[in-house]
């Protein structure tokens, strides 16, 4: 009986301290995307060094991907454990700010190497890019200079690209095909149709099926090319520069309003703007930092091309308009 | 208490948790009117000529898949049955259960490998559309259908054979008099089996079959889930996929006759070898081609891969820690429930209620078929407000696993158990052999090899899962196709051929392991 009781009270202790050692180390939890946290994508990385100034127990959940965060935390609404949401876009951040579950974060954006200056009261940009079909220069000579040749030229490249209602990248080019084409984006879309191998879930079927030889083109980002370059000490890989502009994606995070620890997410947030975070980006994420000068990324990037004009659509004008728009392509496309 | 009590009373346990686990996260999904920004849309959608457009599809394509899967495996397996002998047979099948396993993006890499365009038999962008669908499919179910239908064979009494050889009877004969009603038995519950998994099939779907043409019920659950975030048609679909699926298997199992059990007591029933064995030889070298080749491939890119650096990560043997006991937790509670339900369905259709044995042995089939993202979101919603959900995620994970490798079990263990049941149930009783007795003495020793099997299956299924892994989400380690995932999203392709190959690998090992363990030493 003693034994037991010893046992009994020990083991209580032994909660009651470790409940004291939390309660001494907050815990910031973060959801964010899959290659985010895995351990050769930014996080591990991001944690030790904030982990390193903040005091802090930095937790990384790593979901599928910015829809499935903002999904998540829709339905565990205030119960969430979520203090961050880091990962979600520019083609989310009007059903994010709807949702009013986001807090203003109240910081400044000092430096930006953004193409149009930010201005958002509850996002925060840590990376963006822009999509980009992407080709292997020995099997392709001389791809199109512009999404309308791309289009036009019967005679073009075959293709791979994703489907807007699984895959991020797949929304991406129907937005960037609407903002080019405008209300001719069907007629384009019947034009393209022809040449595309498949539509598949997810950027990573269509990026594996390229590689593997199956189509001259695929449907990515201008930056992919720098992975290959630098990872694999690979040049044959480029992305087509188009004359009417690169659709852009901006990634961004926000905090969450329930959360208990709001000050130490908007010291996440400050830290995600400072260099350190910023310099971790390029090599891990295969985007560009937020805030970081050209100048300023590991070499291999200034053999990217640099897309010229940035194209956005207003996100008010996504929210809603996607689903009449995704529902004219599955028509389209479905001939 | 008598027996059938008992039976009854596990079964019922066994299918008040499963209609718990199936049906509360729905109640959980219909009920979110308190969610910012949600309005439910119109319920009347699913009448919409996309959501007919959809239901036409998956139907068309999930029937020829099954037909084309099933269909030659019958053809498969009775060769392999009849060569017992067969060089190198026992690996084949061991082989035959790892398709299994793979993540549908690495299937489709491995088909693409063979049949596309720099493929060994490059059938060019006509692979994309049906064919690509079929060929996926059938390299998906034809060896599961295969080891499913194998043990029918060992039920045909030896007698039996010696009796058609002095009758004289021709191969025909032997099919239509022996055979066919052995295969018949089990067919029925493959059919839908196979007709379940390539009705839920997405990703393979979408990828090989070139565009939104190719749109499955599934797919249009997860976008109504994920894309328009609307939980509610999320689940009418789910429910109209569930009642496809339960019309489907109303006529499957009109087609099954439940042979009349002989009471034998002949344990070897290792059928004469058959003399024309040329025909049979080819079907086993055709079939072993047919379903190696991807597997080939596959071994060919991880050898070329960066083998050392993946093998050489300690977070790789975390992630196979985690697979392992993901897969093995899964299947004890599958094979778990599926043993309590077969009992039950046993014990009726002995005294005659096969109607209600049907009904059983469907009810825990069917779940499959309620997509594991429906499942999952409902629990999310209901747990979140009182419990710690990350604390949740490996007990979640693995009990959507045991549910989803629930069909697989009373595939694999329901017509053994029946006939078992049927020889032995009397004598028992005049025995008073019972409860753990009768376990150990009598159903252990004659019923190990099919458990083996279940175990196998449901132990494969779990390992190999990503739908249900990646929803929740893991603050730690993940699972092997998680990292396969994680790789293949991060650009490191030939990393994740090598990941893949060593979760091939592993399922094999787990594969033999189990059956040799449970099953016992003779070979399927």
């Amino acid at each position: 009986m003693h034994k037991v009781f010893r046992l009994f009270s020990s083991t209580a202790l032994a909660l009651l301290l470790s409940f004291a050692v939390q309660a001494a180390t907050p815990t910031l939890v973060i959801y964010t995307y899959d290659s985010f946290t895995s351990e050769w994508g930014p996080g591990p990385l991001v944690k030790a060094a904030f982990e390193a100034q903040c005091a802090c127990n930095l937790e990384l959940v790593g979901l599928e991907d910015g829809v499935s965060m903002l999904n998540r935390l829709k339905l565990e609404g205030s119960n969430s454990r979520a203090d961050l949401l880091l990962g979600i876009d520019t083609s989310l951040t009007a059903e994010a700010r709807a949702s009013g579950l986001f807090a203003p974060h109240r910081l400044t954006m000092k430096k930006s190497s953004l193409p149009e200056p930010w201005q958002d009261d509850l996002f925060l940009p840590y990376d963006y890019g822009y999509f980009a079909f992407v080709y292997n220069k020995e099997r392709l000579g001389s791809p199109p200079s512009s999404l309308r040749q791309l289009v036009e030229d019967e005679q073009g490249p075959s293709i791979l690209v994703q489907d807007p209602r699984t895959s991020t990248p797949g929304l991406g080019l129907l937005l960037w095909v609407k903002k080019v084409f405008g209300d001719e984006s069907d007629q384009a879309w019947a034009r393209l149709s022809k040449r595309i191998v498949t539509v598949s879930k997810g950027w990573s079927e269509a990026y594996g099926l390229f590689l593997k030889g199956e189509a001259d083109m695929v449907l990515s980002y201008t930056t992919s090319p720098a992975y290959h370059l630098i990872a694999e000490q690979d040049a044959r890989f480029a992305a087509a520069r188009f004359s009417e502009g690169h659709y852009q994606q901006i990634e961004v995070a926000g905090m969450v309003r329930s959360s208990q620890q709001q000050q130490l997410a908007r010291d996440f947030l400050e830290f995600m703007l400072s260099d350190n975070f910023q310099s971790i980006i390029p090599t891990t994420n295969w985007m560009y930092p937020a805030t970081l000068a050209r100048s300023e990324l590991p070499a291999g990037f200034e053999q990217l091309i640099e897309p010229s004009p940035a194209l956005l659509l207003d996100e008010q004008l996504v929210a809603s308009k996607r689903k009449a728009w995704v529902e004219d392509w599955l028509e389209v496309m479905s001939q | 208490m008598s027996g059938l009590n008992s039976r009854a009373i596990a079964a019922g346990l066994v299918l008040a948790v499963l209609a718990l686990i199936v049906l509360a996260p729905m109640a959980g999904l219909l009920n979110l009117s308190g969610i910012p920004g949600y309005e439910p849309g119109d319920l009347r959608f699913w009448q919409s000529a996309y959501i007919r457009r959809v239901l036409f599809f998956s139907f068309w394509q999930a029937l020829l898949s099954t037909l084309c899967s099933v269909l030659p495996a019958i053809l498969v397996a009775r060769a392999f049955a009849l060569l017992p002998d067969f060089p190198l047979r026992g690996l084949l099948l061991r082989l035959f259960a790892l398709p299994l396993v793979v993540p549908a993006v690495v299937a489709v890499m491995g088909v693409v490998s063979v049949y596309g365009s720099g493929g060994w038999i490059p059938l060019g962008r006509s692979l994309y559309g049906l064919n690509g669908i079929l060929l996926a499919h059938v390299f998906f179910n034809l060896p599961l259908a295969v080891r499913l239908l194998l043990p029918q064979w060992q039920t045909i009494p030896q007698h039996h054979w010696q009796l058609g050889e002095q009758l004289g009877m021709n191969a025909w004969q032997r099919w239509r008099f022996l055979e066919w009603p052995a295969v018949r038995e089990a067919l029925p519950g493959v059919l839908l089996l196979v007709f379940m998994l390539c009705l839920t099939s997405f990703a393979v779907v979408l990828t090989l079959g070139g565009g939104p043409k190719s749109t499955t019920l599934e797919v249009a659950i997860y976008q109504s889930l994920r894309f328009d975030f609307d939980p509610a048609q999320a689940v009418v679909l789910a429910l109209l996929q569930l009642s496809i699926c339960t019309l489907v298997a109303i006529l499957t199992l009109k087609l099954q006759r439940l042979p009349e059990v002989e009471i034998t007591l002949t344990s070897d029933l290792k059928p004469v070898t058959i003399r024309q064995n040329s025909l049979n030889i080819m079907l086993i070298l055709v079939a072993g081609v047919f379903v190696g080749m991807p597997l080939l491939s596959m071994l060919i890119d991880a050898f070329a891969g960066p083998l050392w650096q993946v093998i050489g990560n300690t977070t790789l043997w975390q992630s196979i820690g985690n697979t392992l006991f993901i897969g093995l937790s899964a299947a004890v509670f599958s094979v778990g429930a599926g043993w309590f339900l077969l009992q039950y369905s046993a014990s009726l259709s002995l005294t005659g209620k096969t109607g209600k044995a049907r009904l059983l042995d469907l009810a825990g089939s069917i779940v499959y078929v309620v997509p594991p993202l429906v499942i999952g979101s409902g629990m999310f919603v209901l747990l979140s407000p009182h419990v710690d959900v990350f604390a949740w995620v490996y007990p979640i994970v693995i009990t959507i696993n045991a549910l989803m490798g629930l069909p697989f079990v009373i595939r694999s263990l329901g017509p053994a158990l029946r006939q078992n049941h049927a020889r032995y149930h009397y004598l028992c009783q005049s025995l008073s052999l019972q409860g753990w007795n009768r376990f150990r003495y009598l159903e252990w020793p004659l019923l190990r090899r099919p458990l083996g099997l279940a175990a196998a299956l449901a132990t494969a299924l779990a390992m190999g899962d990503l739908g249900v892994i990646a929803l929740f989400g893991t603050p730690h380690t993940a699972t092997l196709p998680l990292l396969i995932y994680q790789q293949l999203g991060a650009y490191m392709i030939p990393q994740a051929t090598v990941t893949a190959l060593l979760l091939l690998l592993l399922s094999l090992t787990v594969f033999w392991g189990l059956e040799r363990v449970i099953g016992g030493k003779a070979d399927a």
